[in-house]
């Protein structure tokens, strides 16, 4: 029962988050209610009982991406009159509700179809880090590396992207 | 006249001392040192216990200020204004009057020196031919609630005895 | 549920959330009586309640109704309120929180139940703290951004970086760590180093890691915003950094928080690599099974360290200038019979156990005790070490720190790593 109240609260919470992201003016707003949105996503893996899942998106995505963001919009001391105008801004959110309404209709639909079944609890052996480990390890040990690669190529790139600009 | 150069070694180019973490442990085992010697046996440590034991100080110390008196406890001071004029951060005030016991023409009416403005450079006291005001009361700490009461007058300067004797005063180039 | 559970629980909680705080009040006094011992002056050794000055702890009673007194302002330049007073209770809370999943005593097993001695029983230990040590930097960073400051956005920028990039050796570290240790359970990370290497040494992370706890504790001064890193504050260049605009109770959350996370990283330094709440070559099991000979053992030490301690106090707690019937004599005088009747009382309940209560529960109870005791004592010695180390070495250069942090510390745990997995690969 406390399951369920706590999924409503989070998942009102991340909605809400979602929201003053596309809706705050100040970057700094979007940012603080974006990182509310990471954290209860946060509580629904753990409700999830996915515990590595749950310390992974806090410490990758709540702790270090959004500290970072964070920390470029204070590096960049944005004021109120740096920020574009944005007179229409009111007239686009009412376009989006009208453009993005149906689907949100087709996909409430779609959830009301589905059959409705029991939620089981996993025991503690599943979503930790030993099982995860494992099945990365050897389940799914090629689409790990080619991650691995992919970021690696990022990284290379975003280093030889920046270095460019020093050398003139 | 050739330059004399020395070439002076330098320090801190060695593996070890690039490491940092050598080095850091000798200064951690001196302030070690230090911590236990004073953990142990408070009494050695480098302070004075100030309220309760006030410092030592010495003749040519610039103290409050006080105004000197003959013998006869006349005013030493003869209003020549040369102290006023010499201050720096014009904190004395004085107004002159007549003179009545004979020996002089003048004496203050007012002397009034504004502590809060004072800056204990001591040229009033060099500038005085009389040797009328001193520095020598020995009062080093000057507080009060008001901003009234640091306002010393004739008497209050006056009150104020000196606290070393001549000889020792006069030793001090005084 | 029972009873007991119940009580556990709250005990627990309370443990993890009081010890921190009245650890801030002894870490401070530490910090200011230590600081002036290793430069041979006295510290805060005045305030008194009654003429009991309790060694200059009653000073920061002083120093807390002093803050808790004066004025909150929240300067008029300040556009973002709710960001400004956000901040100071992200530092201290996140800080708090981190001390949850610290273990402070074994497994306590009470008939047939097993209670983890930690504040939350959370199995990710070490990825919690992670995760909520990332999320001091929000506080840094709102703090700095909306005090609207140039000192406060340096301070914050400075901050920031700081903790984001030794983020990066203190987790490579911890990697190397947990593969060695092959979870990421603290509590069983607690248990493994109960073991012994070779039969003799105590298998603590600090001799399977010697390299690995070098850049652990580097990395984790530098998260603390603690000398020789504390550019943040940089006082002689910019003021007191990211909390330059705060006053009263909002500067004092600041001011605990860099205390209680100098306690919790200390607790965790102590956890990883130090063997925790382990006394070496004691295991738990040992412990328990010895308790009778360990209570005796500690009843005949109890008094004489009590001698030592008293003889201490006789020597240093007195004035160091003629006084008229000295009123520190007094003080000594009833310091000494605290001293004598907490010792007594202490011999008391030993001696009822001795006599009435040893074996099974009362044994296994003792036994957690004595581990909460050894965890918190390496702890202060631990905190210890981080004042020693802020009284004896100067800050860093900002470009020196960031070079210290990238292209020496990260290598080398890359290294480590390289080294730690080969040897447990080809022995382990």
């Amino acid at each position: 029962m406390l399951t369920t109240y706590l999924f409503f609260g989070l998942a009102l919470l991340a909605v809400l988050g979602a929201l003053g992201l596309i809706i705050f003016k100040h970057p700094m707003n979007g940012a603080m209610s974006f990182v509310v949105t990471l954290i209860s996503l946060a509580g629904l893996y753990a409700l999830l009982s996915a515990k590595l899942i749950f310390a992974i998106q806090l410490i990758v995505y709540a702790g270090a991406i959004m500290s970072l963001i964070v920390f470029i919009i204070m590096f960049l001391n944005i004021q109120e009159k740096d920020l574009p105008l944005d007179p229409n801004r009111w007239f686009y959110v009412a376009g989006g509700i009208i453009v993005v309404g149906p689907i949100a209709g087709l996909l409430i639909n779609i959830s009301r179809t589905l059959p409705a079944t029991e939620v089981t609890v996993f025991d503690d052996g599943f979503g930790s880090v030993k099982e995860v480990g494992q099945l990365l390890f050897t389940q799914w040990l090629l689409p790990f590396e080619i991650v691995s690669i992919l970021l690696l190529v990022a990284l290379v790139g975003a280093v030889v992207l920046a270095g460019k600009r020093g050398v003139n | 006249m050739s330059i004399k150069v020395r070439t002076v070694e330098r320090k801190g180019r060695t593996f070890l001392e690039q490491l940092y973490l050598v080095e850091i442990a000798k200064g951690m085992t001196v302030t070690l040192g230090h911590f236990f010697r004073n953990l142990l046996d408070n009494s050695r440590l480098y302070v004075r216990h100030y309220p309760e034991v006030q410092p030592e100080i010495s003749a040519r110390w610039r103290g409050r200020h006080r105004l000197t008196k003959h013998e006869d406890g006349s005013v030493k001071c003869v209003a020549c204004f040369m102290c006023q004029t010499n201050c720096p951060s014009n904190c004395i005030m004085i107004e002159a009057g007549e003179r009545l016991d004979g020996r002089s023409e003048k004496m203050p009416t007012r002397f009034d020196i504004d502590l809060l403005e004072c800056i204990y450079c001591g040229y009033c006291v060099e500038a005085c031919p009389m040797d009328a005001i001193r520095m020598d009361t020995g009062i080093f700490s000057v507080t009060s609630y008001s901003r009234e009461s640091m306002v010393l007058g004739l008497e209050d300067l006056l009150e104020t005895p000196g606290a070393f004797d001549e000889a020792e005063y006069k030793k001090g180039g005084g | 549920m029972s009873a007991l559970d119940i009580l556990l629980v709250i005990l627990r909680i309370a443990f993890g959330a009081f010890v921190p705080l009245s650890f801030v009040a002894v870490l401070v006094w530490m910090e200011r009586r230590g600081a002036a011992f290793f430069q041979d002056r006295a510290g805060p050794n005045r305030a008194n309640v009654l003429g009991f000055r309790a060694g200059g702890l009653i000073q920061n009673a002083a120093d807390g109704i002093k803050l808790a007194f004066k004025e909150d302002i929240v300067p008029g330049h300040v556009k973002h309120k709710f960001y400004f007073i956000l901040a100071p209770m992200l530092v201290f809370i996140t800080a708090l929180l981190c001390f949850a999943v610290i273990p402070f005593a074994d497994v306590l097993v009470l008939g047939d139940k097993h209670y983890i001695m930690q504040a939350v029983p959370m199995d990710i230990g070490i990825l919690w703290f992670l995760a909520v040590v990332g999320f001091g930097v929000y506080g840094i960073i709102l703090a700095g951004w909306s005090s609207h400051n140039k000192y406060g956005m340096l301070g914050g920028l400075r901050a920031a970086a700081q903790v984001i990039s030794y983020e990066i050796p203190m987790g490579l570290a911890l990697v190397s760590l947990l593969a060695v240790y092959g979870t990421v359970n603290l509590t069983e990370m607690a248990q493994f180093q109960g073991k012994l290497l070779f039969g003799f040494i105590p298998m603590w992370g600090v001799v399977l890691q010697p390299l690995g706890v070098i850049i652990f504790i580097v990395a984790a001064f530098a998260e603390t915003n603690r000398t020789p890193f504390d550019l943040a504050e940089g006082e002689s260049e910019i003021v007191a950094g990211f909390h330059v605009e705060y006053s009263a109770m909002k500067f004092a959350l600041f001011f605990m928080g860099e205390y209680v996370a100098m306690f919790v990283s200390s607790a965790l330094i102590v956890t990883l690599y130090f063997g925790s709440f382990q006394i070496p070559w004691l295991n738990t099991e040992t412990l328990v099974a010895n308790a009778r000979p360990l209570v005796i053992l500690i009843m005949i030490g109890l008094p004489v360290i009590g001698y030592f301690f008293g003889a201490w106090i006789k020597k240093n707690n007195r004035s160091h200038y003629y006084r008229e019937n000295d009123p520190r004599k007094k003080e000594t005088a009833v310091y000494i019979s605290l001293l004598w009747s907490l010792v007594a009382v202490t011999e008391i309940v030993l001696l009822a156990y001795l006599v009435f209560a040893h074996g099974g529960v009362a044994d296994r109870i003792l036994v957690a005790l004595l581990q909460i005791g050894t965890f918190l004592f390496k702890t202060f010695l631990m905190c210890f070490v981080y004042v020693w180390v802020r009284w004896t070495l100067p800050r860093f250069r900002y470009d020196q720190l960031q070079k210290i942090g990238w292209e020496k510390l990260l290598p080398l745990a890359l290294l480590n790593i390289f080294i730690t997995s080969a040897i447990i690969v080809s022995f382990g």
